[in-house]
């Protein structure tokens, strides 16, 4: 066994090695952002190490390694925050390209000083063996396990599914995306003085363009949606070219064409890679009892919302022109017009997501147009849907509404980091509040189901859920009965009824008047962006102008969007 | 003067590339990283068929032309076509492209072995010109006007003709346009297509300026290439074009005045302070959506 | 979960050790065959039953592709000589580290302690074998590196040797014939300083300049996978300079020639090792000629080793062989003289005569090994004419 540990002893290191790379690009990817910054960081840390490891453990106790580990940590945390903060408000493509450059840069820059050894590189003392790898990687998979089932890892799945859906779920999406940035760049930079300090050599031309991709593909061929994933890549890979020599392969142009190809039937047969073939066990589905503690709403009555004089211009086009609009407590404000009136522009302004041009008022307490972002506003109270429906398509039903629940649920990782029990007890409160959600719009046996699988009525039910895990003092919902034949549109009624029974403020957009005029205490018009009308149901849909505008004859009113 | 013409004849060449880039992900919202695998094949192939085959370089860049179609189709068929409609096409795409670019190095290999390739020395005139102080060759000339025809060619076919049209539709939503009775598959296809024989061409080209062909001579004008459609715009073609002067300029300025070291930092710092402070480019209308 | 994790773990381990037991590695415990490859007689006479394993790692795909190529064929060709010499018989493996550490380290404990190779050649680039030399310095296994010239290699460990002469070694030499022949009194330097052979080089020539009087005017870099070099070339030309001198990799010194006669600069070119390459006149033509180039081989010795090395090596490969396949070539016939003077392959025994050998004819001319285990031979200073390496006067 020590001769078999021997002469693979370095195959099985880089194994652990890879996997801590492959590790740092998984802590971007799981908030969907894709960053090729790594390779650079990785180099940044390993050359700092090299000046400051000692050459005798540290006051005599503290051992070398560990001193260049937490130094190199260090370094990639916080090179990785200064480049975030330029580059965060980039996505996709944009962002890969830009961290890419920066890799670059910090290569060229390396290379040009003298204290790296430039490209003939530098020496380090081995410090790293079989041992301290596959520690390492087991503490940085360990943290990304915890990381799966707690509220920020939830977090970071809905800005990778949909941003704009978690920002208004209460996520501060640009922290969130700057924590992934800062902890993949901590890990990265644990992984550059890891490989320094076993391979005693590092030179900057190691970390380029080509190390990034290939981290790159070791994350997404290992599965980048379970935490096991840049493990599964790591062996895979690292294992492949001496696999090929194993069996007879013959050296020469033959192995990296096998490499490219078995890379590319990974890629086109396993969509969620290698941690795709393992069987995935659903959790214990328990349905816990206790529900969280939650503030009392708003009596009835009491103001939750008002606005004076609300203008949206675009360019040319008074999207919201002059508009008041109050709400209260309890109230089921329903808000109808034509297409293009400006009634998801008004939404949009009430729920933080556009300022206004001009005019004032406040939600839930907080002025209207004074910069408050999104999330802190949806933090305050206020909870929405979408027109087009923004579910987080790849989670189940439970952890989308377990996303919506954010607001009320409390922070847990580092708990669970050193599995205290508070931790599991915040995290059944939450699940208790999700399915009580579940339960409320009648999903509750749907809730391991991906939400992009559900029909669409279920959907919208599912979306509405979501909303209210947030316990929310203002619920707006956009068209939530879009496609619903009657029957279906009637419960939704009567669900939205109960939910101001039970004390939840509902401001509406309904193109079914019907269910309007059934549902709703008060009624608002909009056409081309103007209050037209604003009273009871009954009185609006008999208001001359809002015929002529929007109701048409009689029967046509009945029409669902 | 001497440098101006430089960073002119440099930038022509990163332009033909980047235009490739910028095609694919204009109309399709994809990047095709095996572009740069098209870019070495084409060039070692167009010094065989010179060497080898005995044909002329008029003749030899119409051929390659094809050639690179060709990849293009392979490309599309193998390393996109199959993921279309996943969620993660994105990624993936990117990554079934490394793969398949990394297959046809390998045979390069196979086929050409490691070395260097070289245009036998008659390949193509080799005079050269005067001009306001400069020392301009034939061959510079040459490659500067292909590269400009087929830029322009491009433009004039996206923005007039029906193909393009039909790229044009299907950048802009591929469902309304499959809807509209577009074959989106076969405009998938010829965009590949087109793009490649663009950077076979930028190859071919590009060998002849340094009358060698490296298997690596991709790698490093990919990165390059990713930098000009940036700073360009991503899709838009003038873009490309400008965009890969002006990086070419900046890189031969950077030598010239800053010091050769620093060169591609100030291509990269360029490109850097074009995503800080114009992130869609010089010329492109993708707004960065946030919302 | 935890089941899951750890029997995939167990799986990719069990997959390598089936792999290990596959690759007919020698796995019998190796002291009881002691004098196994040990024989009887000396030199010539020398009678080993058993072939010496002797491994090789070179980068064959990869970056430095061209390279291991031209090792390789040099090395086959020595193999193939050494076997009509009878006596002694070697088992030489070939690896591909395809330019890539991670595989070069896989495969040096591989050699060492599964195959138990009685020495390993290689690997091809220096920063590679500052990763895994280290691993048969500890598995005592004698390496010859017949390419690396960074400081820092035989450093390592009493068990590493090399035939490739440093360019520490060569250049004051190719710096002072040049200036005895030019007179030069200001000088511009062009090199790569991507590339850890290519920096070596510069600081040498910086050393031997400043050491000889020269004004370095300006110093100007490029990446080495650089093939434009208009840019830079317009610079040196506005300084004027009496000569450019120049550490490049062949692949970079062949536009970059052509295009400095292309933009005008007719003064002199001086290279370092990585013009010692057919390739250069092949490549750069016309261009090529009068380039200075200081070489570790001088193609163009009519020594008897060379001579017939450069027959043989034409005769089979229908080409003209470059300083890597020389080198390597040189390898292991050295390694022979080494085992036959002891008339064993034992690890330490090769380890022993390696570091004896003295005035041994070779192509590279007469080798002596010098107390660091680096190569003695005669550097020499060559310059292009009519498209062959000459030794310049």
């Amino acid at each position: 066994m020590s001769g078999f540990l021997d002469s693979y002893a370095s195959t099985i290191t880089f194994m652990a090695l890879t996997g801590v790379f492959a590790y740092s690009f998984y802590a971007v990817l799981m908030a969907g952002q894709l960053s090729l910054a790594q390779a650079g960081l990785a180099s940044a840390a390993a050359f700092t190490s090299s000046l400051v490891v000692p050459a005798e453990p540290l006051f005599g106790v503290i051992p070398r390694l560990v001193v260049g580990i937490a130094v190199g940590m260090t370094v990639g945390a916080a090179l990785a925050f200064l480049l975030g903060l330029p580059v965060m408000r980039l996505r996709g493509v944009f962002l890969a390209i830009a961290t890419l450059a920066f890799g670059e840069v910090v290569r060229i820059l390396l290379i040009n000083q003298s204290w790296t050894g430039g490209a003939e590189g530098l020496s380090f003392p081995k410090l790293v063996g079989i041992p301290q790898a596959w520690l390492a990687l087991a503490v940085v998979a360990y943290w990304f396990w915890r990381l799966g089932g707690s509220r920020l890892g939830r977090a970071l799945a809905a800005i990778r599914e949909d941003e704009l859906a978690a920002k208004a779920m209460g996520i501060d999406v640009t922290r969130h995306r700057m924590m992934s940035f800062v902890t993949s760049g901590a890990v990265a930079g644990l992984y550059g003085v890891l490989l320094a300090h076993f391979v005693r050599f590092a030179d900057p031309n190691a970390f380029g363009f080509s190390t990034a991709v290939e981290g790159l593909v070791t994350a997404v061929v290992g599965g980048t949606a379970l935490f096991i994933g840049p493990l599964l890549g790591s062996v895979f890979l690292t294992a492949l070219p001496e696999l090929q020599r194993a069996i007879g392969v013959e050296a020469g142009w033959i192995r990296p064409f096998v490499s490219g190809l078995m890379l590319l039937l990974v890629i086109l047969f396993l969509p969620g890679g290698l941690a795709a073939l393992i069987p995935h066990r659903p959790g214990r589905v328990g349905h816990p009892d206790a529900l969280p503690d939650l503030p009392p709403l708003p009596a009835a009555g009491t103001p939750i919302a008002s606005l004076r004089a609300i203008r949206k211009d675009y360019g040319g086009v008074h999207a919201v022109h002059d508009v008041d609009l109050d709400i209260a407590a309890s109230e089921i404000v329903g808000l109808i017009g034509p297409n293009g009136a400006g009634k998801t522009t008004l939404i949009n302004i009430v729920s933080g997501l556009v300022p206004p041009t001009s005019g004032e008022g406040t939600v839930v307490g907080i002025p209207v147009g004074s910069g408050v972002p999104a999330h802190r506003i949806a933090l305050a109270g206020v909870s929405r849907t979408f027109q087009q429906i923004k579910l987080f398509d790849r989670l189940s039903a439970l952890d989308n509404v377990l996303v919506g629940a954010h607001r009320v649920s409390r922070p847990t990782l580092l708990r669970r980091l050193i599995l205290l029990p508070s931790a599991r007890r915040d995290e059944r409160l939450a699940l208790a509040q999700a399915f009580a959600q579940l339960t409320r719009v009648g999903l509750a046996d749907r809730a391991r189901q991906a939400a992009g699988d559900l029909p669409y009525g279920d959907q919208r039910r599912l979306e509405i859920a979501r909303a209210l895990a947030a316990h929310p003092t203002l619920l707006i919902l956009d068209e939530p009965a879009a496609g619903m034949n009657h029957v279906e549109a009637h419960r939704l009624s009567v669900l939205i009824r109960g939910l101001a029974d039970d004390g939840v403020t509902i401001l509406l957009i309904e193109h079914n008047v019907r269910m309007v005029l059934e549902t709703c205490t008060r009624v608002v018009v909009l056409d081309f962006g103007e209050v037209i009308a604003a009273g009871d149901p009954a009185t609006v849909a008999r208001d001359p102008r809002v015929v002529e505008a929007y109701l048409g004859a009689e029967d046509d009113g009945a029409e669902s969007a | 003067m001497q440098q101006l013409l430089n960073g002119i004849f440099l930038g022509s060449i990163y332009a033909l590339f980047a235009i490739g880039f910028t095609l694919v992900f204009g109309v399709l919202d994809r990047l095709n990283l095996a572009h740069s695998a098209v870019f070495s094949t084409s060039a070692f192939v167009g010094i065989e068929l010179v060497a080898r085959a005995g044909l002329s370089i008029w003749v030899t860049l119409p051929i390659i032309f094809v050639f690179g179609g060709v990849l293009g189709l392979v490309i599309e068929r193998v390393a996109f076509r199959p993921l279309k409609g996943r969620h993660d096409a994105h990624f993936a795409g990117l990554i079934s492209s490394i793969a398949l670019g990394a297959m046809f190095l390998a045979l390069l290999q196979a086929g050409f072995g490691p070395d260097t390739r070289r245009f036998p020395p008659d390949a193509f005139p080799q005079q050269r010109l005067e001009f306001a102080g400069a020392v301009v060759s034939v061959l510079q000339l040459v490659i500067v006007v292909v590269a400009f025809a087929l830029m322009v060619g491009l433009t004039l076919m996206v923005s007039r003709s029906r193909l393009g049209r039909g790229m044009r539709a299907v950048a802009e939503n591929p469902h309304a346009a499959l809807v509209l009775g577009i074959d989106v598959d076969r405009i998938t296809a010829l965009t590949f297509a087109l793009s490649s024989a663009l950077g076979g061409v930028a190859g071919v080209l590009f060998a002849l300026n340094v009358n060698s062909a490296q298997i690596s001579m991709g790698s490093s004008i990919e990165l390059k290439g990713l930098a000009v459609i940036i700073v360009g715009g991503l899709g838009s073609l003038p873009g490309a074009m400008l965009g890969g002067l002006l990086v070419g300029l900046a890189e031969v300025f950077a030598v010239t005045y800053v010091g050769s070291s620093w060169r591609d930092v100030i291509a990269f710092g360029l490109l850097f302070s074009i995503l800080l402070l114009r992130p869609q480019g010089i010329f492109g209308a993708r707004q960065v959506r946030e919302i | 979960m935890r089941r899951l994790t750890g029997s995939i773990a167990g799986a990719a381990v069990l997959t390598l050790a089936l792999g290990a037991c596959g690759s007919g590695g020698s796995s019998t415990t190796g002291s009881s065959g002691s004098s196994a490859l040990a024989g009887s007689g000396t030199g010539d006479s020398c009678k080993i039953s058993r072939p010496i394993p002797i491994g090789a790692v070179f980068s064959l795909t990869g970056a430095a592709a061209s390279y291991g190529e031209s090792q390789k064929k040099g090395l086959e060709l020595a193999a193939a000589e050494l076997k009509t010499k009878g006596g002694v018989t070697y088992d030489v493996k070939t690896e591909d580290d395809a330019t890539d550490p991670k595989q070069g380290i896989a495969v040096f404990e591989r050699f060492v302690t599964n195959d138990k190779k009685s020495l390993i050649i290689g690997p091809t680039l220096s920063n590679t074998a500052k990763q895994t030399d280290p691993v048969a310095q500890e598995g005592k296994t004698p390496v010859l590196a017949v390419s690396n010239t960074a400081a820092g290699i035989t450093e390592i460990g009493d068990y590493i040797f090399r035939d490739s002469l440093t360019e520490g070694a060569v250049i004051p030499q190719t710096i002072k014939a040049a200036k005895d022949k030019f007179g030069l009194s200001k000088v511009v330097v062009l090199y790569s300083n991507d590339d850890a052979f290519t920096e070596s080089g510069y600081q040498a020539f910086k050393k031997a300049l400043d050491a000889n009087g020269v004004t370095i005017t300006k110093t100007i870099t490029f990446s080495k996978s650089d093939t434009d070099f208009r840019a830079q070339l317009a610079v040196a030309k506005a300084s004027a300079p009496d000569a450019l001198v120049v550490s490049a990799l062949v692949e970079a010194a062949v536009p970059l020639v052509t295009q400095a006669r292309e933009v005008g600069i007719d003064a002199p070119i001086i290279g370092g090792n990585g013009f010692n390459s057919p390739k250069l006149m092949a490549g750069a033509g016309k261009s090529a000629d009068g380039v200075v180039v200081g070489a570790a081989w001088n193609s163009a010795s009519s020594g008897s080793e060379n001579a017939a090395f450069l027959a043989a090596y034409r005769a089979k490969y229908s080409a003209d062989p470059d300083q890597f396949a020389a080198q390597a070539y040189t390898g292991l016939k050295l390694v022979d003289v080494a085992v036959r003077t002891g008339c064993s392959g034992e690890r330490a025994d090769i380890k022993k005569h390696l570091a004896e050998l003295k005035n041994v004819p070779t192509a590279l001319g007469p080798y002596t090994m010098t107390a660091t285990r680096d190569a003695d031979t005669p550097a020499v200073v060559q310059v292009v004419q009519n498209g062959k390496f000459a030794v310049l006067k």
